[in-house]
């Protein structure tokens, strides 16, 4: 060191995120391996590699597609909160704020209506076509000649939500009573009956969705620090936004599609991670992917135990769960 | 090297700048962008930063159009401050001035050893190395100008664009960035082109004067030419006294009585 630099202490540099990373990851699996052992029926290891049959098809067949399910809708939800909220540079962006999940629970409702709940694998397609469109119609709503406005964005979300809520409940008062229970679940947020088939729905839109992210990311960081700027420093910011936004909607109409409405984890968990590490999107994508899966198998596991032989709503326990966390992050922080 | 050829832009049909030409490019020439509020100072820069495209006329850099320019080779040269840029989310100082680094970075890289030496240099250039471990949000205004003029610096533009830098500073901190500004053009020999609405101040610490008036390009002439009465008069309507203080010309307006 030349006396020079001596007592000047230099500034940190990169900071790395295997730290951060590490930390999430064991705290997943351990939360995952409770999800999978707890339940209405306590499951020990020993029972499970013990050759008993029943213990094991509760394991594989119920309860680890499931806890896969919630890790990655979890996963999903941060990752598209994540999304929003550097795309239009506001930390209160999230799914349902914009409209996607209230597009996914109109189509839901409305295909409930109409007595198709009974087809299998209808009200999740439907719910599916109703994120997207909801995404298209809030993109075109925003859109002033050749770039897109945030506050539009988030303005038009508002009012379509507002649109949605009427028709999902018009939808529910002409539904037959048998119907209605269903929806209500949905709407409720629930990953009762996972299959496989969901998983692999959603897990593949998430790696797909990341991957996409992942590849515009050093882009969409720099949108933090307003489009114009980001355009001066040779950001192709039309372009960053659109792909973005599309990439976050369909990965989150997929979610919705199979889970339902589980609120929360797409506003709570960028901002939980944000607190905890300081950092750019392009750190916070993996981080919030991980604290959105963990949030959510967690959330599950507590609405599935808490009452004895009767499941809660999941969302109930995601914000339980997140505001404790989020309040003491945030003392800590000022 | 820039060369402005008869540039419009329009905002939803009003006029914004009308058929502006000027030249630039002389090493570490500072040139002030004066005018009154809403006479075309902004979209003037953004049109030379390549953040808006001229509805008419054409920007040129180095003899080559800007739409010919690929974005991120003319951000590696160009460097652009806007009036308040604001990053929603907490950062620390070295990671804003780091990220100026950006368009030098391939598509998975994250920011090398070497663009933190940039950074850290452009900020001991700005006087704000003391200020690389602090989050912006916890400095003042003028402490913040400073890490994104060092931001700015990070890149080594040869011409520097910079929206009214001397805004909503004290007078003191006017006075000593505009210093800085002067050392970063003699030092580095980047041309800074900057807007400013105070034309003391302008004139004080530039070379050259471009004046808007209702988004033409009415003059464009040494300070000298521009701080008398009557350009006063002429371009803000203002009945104004010119006083020598100091080595220098200020303008004085007249109050009424």
């Amino acid at each position: 060191m030349t006396s020079a630099a001596v007592g000047r202490r230099r500034p940190r540099r990169r900071e790395s995120i295997v730290l951060p990373i590490t930390i999430l990851l064991v705290v997943l699996a351990a939360v995952s391996l409770l999800a999978i052992c707890f339940g209405t029926a306590s499951i020990s290891l020993r029972s499970l590699f013990g050759g008993d049959a029943i213990a094991r098809a509760i394991v594989f067949r119920l309860r680890v597609p499931r806890v896969c399910l919630a890790a990655a809708v979890g996963a999903t939800l941060g990752v598209a909160g994540v999304t929003f909220q550097t795309l239009l540079r506001n930390p209160l962006a999230d799914p349902f704020i914009l409209g996607v999940s209230g597009g996914a629970a109109c189509g839901a409702a409305v295909a409930t209506a109409l007595g198709l709940s009974a087809i299998p694998g209808v009200v999740p397609a439907v719910a599916f076509a109703g994120a997207c469109g909801a995404t298209a119609a809030v993109f075109l709503l925003a859109r002033r000649r050749d770039h897109t406005d945030p506050v539009r964005l988030l303005l038009s979300g508002l009012v379509l939500n507002a649109l949605f809520s009427s028709i999902i409940l018009i939808a529910f008062s002409l539904s037959r009573q048998s119907d209605l229970t269903a929806a209500l679940r949905w709407m409720m947020g629930t990953l009762f009956g996972a299959t496989w088939n969901d998983v692999a729905l959603v897990g593949t839109l998430l790696v797909v969705s990341v991957a996409v992210l992942f590849w515009i990311a050093n882009d969409l960081r720099m949108l933090a620090f307003g489009e114009e700027d980001a355009r001066s420093r040779g950001v192709d910011v039309e372009r960053i936004k659109l792909v973005g936004f599309l990439t976050a909607s369909i990965a989150t109409g997929a979610a919705v599609a199979v889970s339902g409405i589980i609120g929360f984890i797409g506003l709570i968990v960028p901002n939980l991670v944000r607190l905890a590490w300081r950092r750019d999107f392009r750190a916070l994508l993996p981080l919030s992917a991980l604290a959105g899966a963990t949030l959510v198998v967690a959330s599950d596991l507590v609405s599935r135990v808490i009452v004895r032989s009767s499941e809660l709503p999941i969302s109930a326990f995601t914000a339980v769960l997140g505001v404790p966390f989020f309040l003491s992050l945030l003392r800590k922080a000022r | 090297m820039l060369e402005a050829d008869r540039i419009s832009y329009a905002y939803a049909g009003a006029p914004a700048v009308r058929e502006a030409s000027f030249r630039a490019g002389e090493r570490g020439e500072l040139i002030a962008v004066i005018g009154p509020n809403g006479s075309g100072k902004s979209t003037l820069l953004k049109m030379l930063a390549r953040v808006v495209s001229p509805s008419s006329g054409e920007v040129r850099f180095e003899g080559k159009p800007l739409q010919e320019w690929h974005a991120r080779e003319y951000a590696r040269r160009v460097g652009y401050l806007p009036q308040d840029p604001d990053p929603v989310f907490p950062m620390r100082a070295i990671d804003v001035v780091v990220s100026g680094r950006a368009p030098f970075l391939a598509r998975f890289q994250w920011e090398r050893d070497s663009d933190y030496d940039e950074a850290e240099r452009a900020l001991a250039m700005c006087d704000g190395s003391h200020l690389a471990d602090r989050y912006l949000d916890e400095m003042s205004g003028g402490e913040r100008k400073r890490v994104f003029l060092a931001r700015v610096l990070a890149a080594s533009p040869s011409l520097i664009l910079l929206d009214e830098p001397l805004a909503a500073l004290d007078i003191a901190h006017i006075q000593q960035f505009a210093l800085l500004l002067r050392d970063v053009a003699t030092s580095t020999g980047a041309t800074v082109i900057f807007a400013a609405h105070d034309v003391n101040w302008a004139a004080a610490y530039s070379d050259r004067m471009l004046v808007m008036d209702h988004g033409a390009l009415a003059l464009d002439a040494p300070p000298s030419l521009v701080m008398r009465a009557d350009a006063m008069q002429r371009f803000f309507g203002l009945d104004a006294a010119v006083i020598e203080a100091g080595g220098r010309t200020w303008i004085v307006p007249r109050t009424e009585s």
